[in-house]
């Protein structure tokens, strides 16, 4: 029996499918989506002197209210006009998804090589390369959609794919110089104590931030799909459960970038340091559970943007990441360079 | 050829501007997050309460009314109709008399309440209740018996809190509980 319990246990627990489908990959995600879209509404509630979503569970300050509105997308008809590509109109958004998930795959959550998906001597640069591929599905979503507010939300999300993702990937090899590597597990290992590279390279690690919220449509670049401009950008014709995919994509996406920003410049499951010989809960739980609380911390900021900052215009989201926030990162990449000759770390 | 619209050149926003404005907007925030101040009216569980002169529903008063029709005449969205039918006369046994009495419908009406005005023995009259609702839209049309019903806030009737809002110097706009009438009617 005891034989059958440990089959099972290394079953679920085998790294490939356990990273990508449970933590912290597909339901890791959604429950934090969910709580993060709860938290988002109502932080935005309380600084603009609203309630926010309430009546659902009135003891819970409305926590359900997430869970009700994902029954109801389930339940309503999604309807699929007649001037759209159909395949593309519905693969597009599950493909969106499934993508934003998979960089989940060369994120490393402990140091300990049995729990590693893949081998994690470029997982950096793995973990980035698949990051990048979303945006082609948000494009090709509303270019399916045959519909003028799609095309034109797809458009900006294209300007702003070239305004965000050279600044995400110079500031993130800010991590990579001083450690001389691209391996996540070393990345984190040198972050010990105090030294993490938020602190340490607090450049890199504003322009990875903004760099994420443009390219998730975080609040101050909330352009793609601005709702008051071009009704929900690309995904004006989705309804029902299409639509709530296609609005779960793009947080699973800040969130899988999230916990990436996590191991690059928080320190990962730092606090903790899981030796060798530790068991599944010390050596592979535990780091994974500090590293998706962090991850939700540095999300729970980006919501509370929601309730500060108001929209960019196009134009000038480019040009500031053009001008300001690529310099920032240039700056961060050189002061990374610095470390490593100094060999700081 | 028309001329070219000019357009105003905005002085550049300067670098150390900008990051004091940002840091500025995220303090506010954050003063607003910790110290929130929420005004929502939490409506069932909490009401306003309507001043005497509010003009709300209208009840009549089939007592005081002399079936002048007054009211029928002067309702500028012909909400108000006069509904006529014989009955026996009190006065002369035996006779039948022509009463007619007026009754509302409330898809028409805009409350404007110069049926309440005109009513020159004050048979109808303003109630201070506006959250009435009905289930379809023949119900609206109210009977000779429904119009004289005096209708009931729901948030009243459930036990809500009258709250106010006051003008606070600090903190701008707040909710407090009227006092010396909690409990709610």
């Amino acid at each position: 029996m005891a034989g059958v319990v440990d089959t099972i246990i290394s079953w679920i627990f085998w790294p490939p499918l356990f990273q990508l489908v449970i933590a912290p990959g597909l339901v890791a995600a959604l429950a934090i989506v969910i709580f993060i879209l709860w938290f988002e509404r109502k932080t935005a509630a309380r600084v603009q002197m609203r309630v926010g979503p309430y009546n659902v569970s009135p003891r819970l300050g409305g926590a359900l209210q997430l869970i009700a509105d994902l029954i109801r997308y389930s339940f309503q008809e999604p309807i699929i006009p007649k001037t759209v590509d159909t395949a593309a109109f519905i693969l597009a958004p599950l493909a969106m998804l499934v993508i934003s998930v998979v960089p989940t795959a060369a994120i490393p959550v402990s140091p300990l090589p049995w729990t590693w998906p893949i081998p994690m001597e470029h997982s950096l640069l793995v973990a980035l390369a698949l990051t990048t591929l979303s945006p082609v599905f948000l494009v090709a979503a509303g270019w399916a959609s045959n519909n003028k507010f799609s095309v034109i939300g797809s458009t900006r999300e294209a300007f702003m794919v070239t305004a965000y993702e050279l600044v995400f990937i110079i500031s993130l090899l800010a991590v990579a110089a001083p450690v001389h590597s691209y391996n996540l597990v070393e990345i984190v290992e040198a972050q010990a104590g105090w030294r993490m590279f938020a602190i340490l390279n607090p450049l890199a690690f504003l322009a990875a931030f903004i760099a994420i919220l443009m390219s998730t449509s975080g609040f101050p670049f909330e352009i793609p799909e601005s709702e008051h401009e071009v009704v929900a950008g690309p995904f004006t014709e989705y309804s029902g459960l299409l639509y709530g995919i296609d609005m779960g994509a793009a947080y699973i996406k800040r969130y899988v970038m999230s916990v990436l920003l996590t191991i690059a410049f928080l320190g990962g499951w730092k606090p903790l340091d899981p030796q060798p010989g530790a068991g599944l809960l010390a050596g592979y739980i535990a780091p994974l559970v500090v590293v998706l609380v962090k991850a939700t911390i540095v999300m729970a900021v980006m919501s509370f943007f929601r309730a500060v900052y108001g929209r960019y215009r196009l134009d000038q989201a480019v040009d500031l990441a053009w001008r300001v926030i690529l310099p920032m990162a240039l700056a961060g990449y050189a002061l990374g360079l610095i470390y490593g000759y100094l060999g700081v770390i | 050829m028309p001329p070219r619209p000019s357009r105003r050149r905005v002085p550049p926003y300067g670098f150390l501007a900008a990051v004091k404005g940002n840091l500025g907007a995220i303090a506010v925030g954050l003063k607003y997050f910790l110290d929130p101040n929420r005004f929502t009216l939490h409506y069932p569980r909490e009401y306003i309460r309507l001043k005497p002169g509010y003009r709300g529903f209208i009840v009549l008063n089939k007592a005081k009314c002399i079936m002048c029709e007054s009211c029928a005449r002067i309702c500028p969205a012909a909400a108000m109709k006069m509904v006529r039918f014989q009955a026996p006369d009190p006065r002369r046994p035996g006779k039948m008399k022509l009463y007619k009495y007026p009754v509302i419908n409330y898809q028409r009406c805009i409350f404007c309440g110069y049926c309440v005005d005109v009513c020159p023995t004050e048979a109808l009259r303003h109630v201070p209740a506006h959250d009435v609702v009905y289930y379809n839209l023949e119900e609206m049309d109210l009977n000779l018996e429904q119009f004289q019903v005096e209708p009931k806030s729901p948030a009243e009737v459930e036990g809500g809190i009258p709250v106010r809002y006051v003008f606070d110097p600090e903190r701008g706009l707040v909710k407090v509980p009227e006092k010396g009438q909690a409990g709610g009617g």
